[in-house]
């Protein structure tokens, strides 16, 4: 790519808390390859963060980086990729990602960086004032103690309202594993915050003047955008709505596209009625209400509008007003997120977690808002409530905690869901109180550890959705039978992959998705009906890798892979063909380098193969097949004991995991009995000198056996 | 008729059947006759004494490519747009007034083409507003006619009422459907 590329905005912004040295680089010519977003984090740890570091050691780094799409007006271009070691993986903290929307992300480039590189550790607390070109380390003595409501306000009145603050709240503070940063007060990024707590690093700030260029054919550009516009659904990518309409052949109940005419945003003033053709793309931003969606119809009344991320149509960050809740529980009574972090609060009561709708329901949701996004607390995505609820609902808490603390905690508010309970329980958490608070502070891994609990009681119970290596599964063998099941097997996170479950729950026909199916992964074999699995074939192995690639690829491009891939689409007369190269023919007219789908796609195999080597390396092994590829035994287990492959199980059979395994390695090109990229693999992929690092460690499949 | 006559009747019925389905209205043949005969085409339309001019119409929409027209439950032939107006939707307009009628068929299409059960909500929202009571009603009454017998009801173990065909779909992976998208919302 030319040096005076567009897309990207040119430097790398270099900030070493130890020393105060900041400094920038060339983006392009260190980082071109990597392109942006994880792509930059994981080259950052491959090149600069030595195996075995500590999360929390200052010689971690923490690298925020955009991506080349961010800032541009590509739909849903808000993401931010926070990459680290990451804390809550355990038993060895491994590489790993947060990720956050908002307006971060475009202000960062805005201001002139695709990434910033955060290393050393400061002396005192200190805050990171970003306004174009200067950069300064600000003392946070003040801020020290505050939340993130606070910590922002007081920022923003210093540098001015168009700032944007990424800042952590006493979670991150006080190192807690399970601490997170939140831009613009409500998006956050899961698992970082504590990293950023152990730099005494309180708070990033951004203002940016400058803008993103766009080197190609500007109508050809805004052609591309209209045409994106054109092929949105709902939110997830669902591409039919909830309700018939006469503009739709199909609709499915379970679509996230539930903004129907005549409803209404009823805490709005004044009211906003739902009216038009709802399949217009000017009336996007009514499809979705995430309130409505996970608490049911009576959200709408308490929905003031629809929020979210940069440039992003969607809207999936739903603002509440909830009057009921100051005088009760004396807190705000607006507050707004979406998906798990709306519902951080119901999730911890056995008695509201299982269904929708109720005014307890969506207080709790309140009170959890409220006091995770300002203590800067994350969910793990929702394994932090579920441990909860199966620690105390399975008697582990009173047979290990003391009496005394045990006590302490008004279990009667949890038995009878009052929300109130959060009041005790959440800041008990982010201030490590007790030994309860300390232990969830860390996450799932040291419940194990603590209480010499054994993972088999998390790994077995298919309540619990425990997957591996302290994290929940993220739609796995549920939603996507093997390919599910593979995506879940290569992160050591929980694996925050959308492609896949973007397109198995668009809410199209079978039929629809399996004719989609051919023309994208070769086959209608590529996918099947939930609970209605079929044994393992490569075109599956082949759809597990374009998930997985364009996951990667949405992170360093800055898009959304809660939204994207754009495989399907509303349009009836597209067949409901989304566009497979839509990524390649923006980042091809941004930067004004052609790079078709198969390059694009490459790139994208680049960056998640290097974060497979990031793995192989911290831990040490190259038998990533036994020792890191794991899955737990419930998804070997039905309850009504169906056998693998009977309607209505999503029981999957050993043997056949073990094929698709295989099918998947020989897709990516891994050597079958480790699981591992060869030297060969990592050189055509533009990474000799990480395949020829790990062959001198051996590390690789040729070297290590 | 001379073939600019021809066409341009063929346009005005094309334009009278897609104003009705941007209208979410069906069509039929003699009131698109009345449209055209007071749009000023009574001389393209005259026809011996015998025809039924309907017919014409009939005849002339038949060559109009993207029109799709159906037999209504009242026994006459239907027209509309599906662009404008879908097949699916068209169906539900013309089955509005027949309760029990448009529960079993919704019901029978969502387990044949996706599948899926369907949660009894779905009957409570637009396009459907049916009541409650209404719904129970229905089903009830589907549950005594014999050419319902397929449309079966399960709940799940969160107490929602799901309802689908067992011509299409197996109860065993209809409760498995239901569960699963009664969990959706905790799955996110």
């Amino acid at each position: 790519m030319a040096v005076r590329s567009g897309g990207f905005a040119g430097k790398v912004l270099r900030v070493d808390l130890s020393t105060g040295k900041i400094g920038t680089e060339n983006t392009l010519e260190r980082y071109a390859a990597m392109l942006g977003g994880a792509g930059i984090g994981y080259r950052v740890l491959w090149d600069e963060v030595p195996a075995g570091t500590g999360p929390f050691d200052p010689a971690n780094k923490l690298v925020f980086a955009a991506g080349v799409l961010v800032g541009t007006s590509v739909p849903c271009n808000g993401r931010t990729t926070v990459t680290t070691i990451f804390p809550t993986c355990w038993p060895k903290p491994l590489v790993g990602s947060g990720h956050m929307g908002g307006h971060f992300a475009a202000t960062l480039k805005y201001a002139g960086y695709d990434a910033l590189i955060v290393e050393g550790k400061a002396d005192r607390p200190v805050w990171l004032m970003i306004r174009d070109a200067r950069v300064e380390i600000r003392d946070a003595g003040h801020l020290w103690g505050s939340g993130i409501r606070r910590t922002t306000l007081e920022i923003s009145q210093e540098m001015g309202a168009d700032c944007v603050v990424a800042a952590i709240g006493q979670a991150g503070e006080n190192q807690a594993p399970m601490g997170m940063v939140v831009n613009s007060v409500s998006h956050s990024a899961g698992g970082v915050g504590g990293v950023m707590g152990a730099k005494n690093l309180k708070a990033v700030a951004v203002q940016g003047s400058g803008a993103v260029r766009i080197a190609g054919d500007k109508g050809e550009w805004e052609r591309l955008i209209k045409f994106h516009l054109s092929i949105l659904g709902g939110n997830n990518q669902h591409v039919v709505p909830s309700f018939p309409t006469p503009e739709a052949e199909y609709y499915n109940p379970a679509s996230r596209w539930i903004g129907q005419p005549g409803k209404h945003w009823g805490a709005a003033k004044p009211p906003v009625a739902i009216t038009g053709n709802i399949h217009d793309p000017n009336r996007i931003a009514y499809r979705t209400n995430s309130a409505a969606y996970f608490l049911g119809d009576e959200a709408w009344k308490y929905t003031i509008r629809g929020n979210g991320c940069t440039a992003c149509p969607i809207r999936c960050h739903t603002m509440l007003k909830v009057p009921s809740v100051t005088a009760k529980y004396g807190i705000p009574d607006t507050a707004q997120n979406t998906c798990v972090a709306l519902q951080f609060g119901r999730l911890f009561f056995e008695r509201l977690a299982g269904r929708k709708g109720g005014e307890a329901a969506i207080e709790a949701c309140m009170v959890g808002m409220h006091l995770a996004d300002d203590l800067g607390l994350w969910s793990n995505y929702g394994q932090l409530q579920r441990d909860l609820r199966k620690l105390y609902e399975g008697g582990y808490l009173k047979d290990r905690l003391g009496a005394k603390e045990y006590a302490s905690i008004p279990w009667d508010k949890y038995e009878n869901a009052d929300p109130a309970f959060l009041l005790d329980l959440i800041p008990r958490i982010a201030n490590r109180q007790g030994e309860l608070g300390e232990v969830l502070s860390r996450g799932t891994g040291a419940i194990f550890d603590h209480w010499s609990i054994p993972e088999a009681q998390w790994a077995e119970d298919r309540t619990t959705t425990y997957w591996k290596m302290g994290h929940p599964k993220h739609h796995a063998n549920e939603d996507d039978g093997q390919c599910g099941v593979i995506i879940n097997t290569q992160y050591n996170r929980d694996a925050q992959c959308h492609s896949h479950t973007n397109f198995v729950r668009n809410g199209l026909p079978l039929e629809v998705q399996k004719k989609l199916a051919v023309a994208i992964w070769g086959s209608p074999d590529a996918l099947d009906a939930p609970g209605d699995y079929t044994p393992a074939n490569v075109h599956k192995a082949k759809r597990a890798k374009w998930s997985l690639l364009r996951k990667e690829l949405h992170d360093a491009l800055g898009v959304c892979n809660w939204m994207g891939p754009w495989a399907a689409s509303p349009l009836r007369e597209r067949g409901y063909a989304g566009d497979d190269s839509l990524e390649s023919k923006f980042l091809s007219l941004a930067t004004g380098q052609v790079m078709d789908r198969e390059a694009l796609d490459r790139a994208g195999e680049r960056i998640f193969t290097l974060h497979r080597a990031l793995t192989i390396r911290d831990m040490g092994q190259v038998n990533m097949r036994a020792k890191h590829d794991i899955v737990p035994p419930w998804i070997f287990e039905d309850t009504s004991g169906a056998a693998p492959f009977t309607k209505g199980t999503i029981r999957m059979d050993p043997a056949d995991i073990a094929r698709a395994m295989d099918l998947f390695y020989a897709v990516m090109g891994w050597d079958k009995d480790t699981g591992a990229p060869g030297k060969a693999r990592y050189a055509a992929l533009g990474l000799a000198d990480v395949g020829e690092t790990l062959a001198a460690a051996k590390l690789t499949p040729e070297e290590g056996k | 008729m001379s073939a600019i006559g021809a066409d341009d009747l063929a346009q005005a019925a094309l334009e009278t059947v897609r104003e009705a389905s941007a209208a979410t209205r069906l069509i039929a043949a003699d009131e698109i006759l009345e449209r055209l005969l007071a749009g000023g085409f009574a001389e393209q339309l005259q026809t011996p004494a015998e025809a039924d001019p309907c017919l014409w119409v009939a005849e002339v929409l038949s060559g109009l490519p993207g029109i799709a027209s159906f037999e209504s439950l009242s026994g006459r032939t239907v027209y509309h747009d599906p662009a404008l107006l879908s097949r699916t939707y068209a169906r539900i307009l013309d089955r509005k007034d027949a309760t029990e009628l448009l529960l079993a068929e919704e019901i029978r299409s969502n387990s044949r083409d996706y599948p899926r059960p369907v949660p009894v909500e779905l009957f409570e929202k637009p396009p459907f507003n049916l009541a409650p009571e209404t719904i129970e009603a229905a089903l009830k009454a589907l549950s005594f006619g014999r050419e319902f017998q397929d449309i079966t009801a399960i709940t799940t173990a969160a107490g929602a009422v799901y309802l689908f065909s067992n011509r299409y779909l197996e109860r065993g992976y209809a409760v498995f459907l239901a569960e699963q998208d009664g969990s959706f919302a905790m799955n996110p």
